[in-house]
């Protein structure tokens, strides 16, 4: 068993002008194997994005201890954290993050701009053929449909080739057919060999994955596996073609 | 490598804004602009003061007959009408430890001069054989005047190039003989070019006559000096021989202490001086204009970038996401404020040079555009860059990625 992250007892208080306290994660322990697809699934303001952004290295809990790929992130000084995001983790969030009047080419390659690769155009146009927008490379964010515009947000998340994907309810702005498309462009990673985590609200979107996490108030409340998860390309074929029209 | 690559990201960021980009500038190209058209202006006048101070001779001290002040210019020659210095003034002159040429000159502007059908004006100086020395200036064609000629009071002038273009336009001058008033001179030499006169007139529209000739023959003043040029040992020693100069001049004309000089003496210091005085305060003007547009320019990159930094808070908290350091952060910013402020230091330079040129072109005064200028521009561009630039970029790289990205 190859354990990539293994969180044991997260905790996270936010303090809002001292005096009040947030406890937005208690005592979350998760561990999640090399090549998962898990779910992390839990109402608004159950600690989702809080605990996805410790996980992915962007803030750090204020107790308890997270190894990543064996490593212990508690001890790491900023910079390496900054280098840990650049190397082994690639985010995907709700409201895409584009950089606007910047092509799809350039959003993609902004990782490798922090990196030492040499190959940067490359390896940028690769990850858009990954997520099937070849014919879009020199295309602005507001000339793209919402759907394609998360695809190359998910092409910058891969671009470093990282292990694992960390997705904030990347569907939460689409409507279905979309939100479908992104589904099966993770569980095609998957399928690859990556690492993906998959935050949102919806039960329906989390049983694509093989395992869903069920979080509430900022603690674990179960811990489901899915023997036959949805598969997103199959569910698509049989959209009427009606939908593809409206979108 | 990355720093390289940061950069032209910085670049492509600042291009998909160009008004920003521009509005940014404007004050930074106005301040440099400025600087330039000063310094330009500094430099061409500074060129201006060492050629006077050349041509005036930078160990000469000129006595004038007459006093009289003179306030903000440089005194023009006096002449014979008013000459009042005598032979004894010259002889104690001569013995002042540290003298070491004394040259008296008779000086009368504005006599006519014919030769056949040409006639012109000019101002004709009888002068002793050491003017030539006292003024590094001989004759570049024919002889200049000897000591024979002053002796026997000849009748022989040396002429200066203007004059020779005036009268000879295209005959030899040499061996002709000329009508100074109604006086025959033999031209027995052409004068060596010099330009601008100590006072700022033409210099080789001059007729140089032998000391003796001009004082009994010419000028009528067979008794006093019109003017004594000295020179001295050593520039370090103009004050003091300024003073000597004064006290033997005073004791010998019998002026009680409460009189005024009834002569004047002039030395480079004194240009400098008043040279100096005059362009000065307007100096001062501009660069203060030039010191207070690089301020408010200054002033409007921070506040436009700190206000972009609130605006880009998605922007930078994705970069961090993806990889980029607080430092990588601070870098981006302040490249893009070195950017902004290096463009618009080129493009005020380039605008200054305009200015300059213009202004050579409608006022005549001269100007030089130099590397230093260049480089000043460079030098406060990068400055306003880095000090406007280090607030906004610190306040981006400490942003919060979770909270930025939000
Ligand atoms: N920076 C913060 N300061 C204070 N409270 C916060 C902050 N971030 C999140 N919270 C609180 O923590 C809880 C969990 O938030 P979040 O992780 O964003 O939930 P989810 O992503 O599941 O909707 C919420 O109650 C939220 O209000
Ligand atoms: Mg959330």
């Amino acid at each position: 068993m190859n354990k990539i992250i293994q969180a044991k007892d997260i905790t996270q208080i936010y303090r809002k002008n001292g005096a009040v306290t947030v406890k937005a994660l208690q005592d979350v322990s998760v561990d999640i194997e090399k090549g998962e697809f898990a779910a992390i699934m839990g109402a608004s303001g159950s600690g989702k994005s809080t605990l996805m952004n410790i996980l992915g290295c962007l803030a750090r809990p204020t107790g308890g201890e997270y190894f990543l790929d064996g490593e212990n992130v508690n001890q790491l000084s900023d910079d390496d954290l900054a280098k840990i995001r650049n190397r082994k983790i690639g985010f995907v969030f709700q409201l895409f993050h584009l950089l606007p009047r910047t092509d799809s080419l350039e959003n993609v390659e902004l990782p490798l701009l922090y990196s030492d690769r040499s190959d940067i155009t490359k390896l940028a146009q690769k990850a858009l053929e990954v997520v099937g927008l070849a014919d879009r490379i020199h295309h602005y964010p507001a000339e793209l449909s919402g759907g394609q515009q998360q695809r190359v947000a998910i092409a910058r998340a891969l671009v470093n080739n990282p292990e694992i994907i960390l997705a904030d309810e990347p569907t939460g702005n689409l409507d279905s057919r979309a939100g479908l498309e992104v589904i099966s462009v993770f569980q095609q990673l998957h399928a690859e060999g990556k690492t993906v985590i998959l935050v949102t609200h919806s039960r329906e979107i989390a049983e694509h994955a093989n395992r869903i996490i069920l979080i509430k108030d900022g603690r674990i409340t179960g811990d489901e596996r899915a023997q036959n998860p949805l598969n997103a390309r199959d569910e698509l074929e049989s959209l009427p073609e009606e939908t593809e029209v409206a979108q | 490598m990355k720093i390289l690559r940061l950069t032209t990201n910085v670049f492509k960021g600042l291009g998909k804004n160009k008004m920003r980009s521009f509005l940014m500038m404007v004050g930074v190209i106005i301040g440099i602009a400025t600087l330039i058209v000063i310094l330009s202006i500094t430099q061409g006048a500074n060129k201006k003061i060492m050629a006077r101070i050349n041509n005036f001779g930078p160990n000469a001290i000129m006595v004038h007959s007459g006093g009289g002040k003179m306030r903000g210019q440089i005194r023009g020659p006096s002449t014979v009408s008013m000459a009042n210095l005598a032979r004894k003034d010259l002889q104690n002159i001569s013995s002042i430890e540290g003298v070491k040429i004394v040259s008296p000159f008779q000086l009368k502007m504005d006599m006519p001069i014919k030769y056949q059908s040409q006639f012109t004006t000019t101002t004709v100086m009888g002068v002793m054989p050491n003017w030539a020395d006292a003024w590094k200036r001989g004759a570049s064609k024919g002889d200049f005047i000897q000591t024979e000629d002053v002796e026997l009071l000849k009748k022989v002038c040396v002429i200066g190039q203007t004059v020779k273009k005036e009268l000879f336009p295209d005959s030899n001058p040499i061996g002709a003989e000329l009508l100074i008033g109604k006086v025959k001179f033999r031209v027995q030499g052409i004068l060596q070019k010099r330009g601008a006169s100590p006072a700022g007139t033409d210099f080789d529209n001059l007729v140089i006559i032998p000391f003796s000739t001009a004082s009994r023959r010419l000028m009528n003043q067979p008794k006093y000096i019109a003017m004594i040029r000295v020179i001295v040992d050593d520039p370090s020693h103009l004050k003091i021989i300024s003073q000597q100069i004064s006290q033997i001049l005073r004791r010998n004309h019998h002026l009680a202490s409460q009189e005024e000089d009834d002569f004047k003496l002039t030395s480079s210091t004194q240009i400098v001086k008043m040279i100096k005085s005059v362009s000065g305060t307007l100096h001062i003007f501009l660069l203060l204009i030039a010191g207070l547009s690089l301020l408010v320019g200054g002033i409007v990159i921070m506040n436009i970038m700190l206000i972009s930094v609130s605006e880009r808070k998605h922007e930078i908290g994705l970069r961090k996401a993806v990889g980029a350091r607080s430092k990588d952060i601070l870098l981006q910013f302040i490249l893009e404020s070195l950017v902004i402020t290096l463009t618009g230091g080129i493009l005020g330079f380039i605008v200054g040079i305009l200015g300059v040129k213009i202004m050579e072109w409608v006022t005549n005064m001269p100007a030089v555009v130099s590397w230093e200028a260049l480089a000043l521009a460079f030098g406060f561009s990068f400055i306003v860059g880095i000090i406007f630039g280090v607030q906004p970029a610190r306040k981006a790289s400490r942003l919060d990625p979770v909270e930025a990205l939000r």
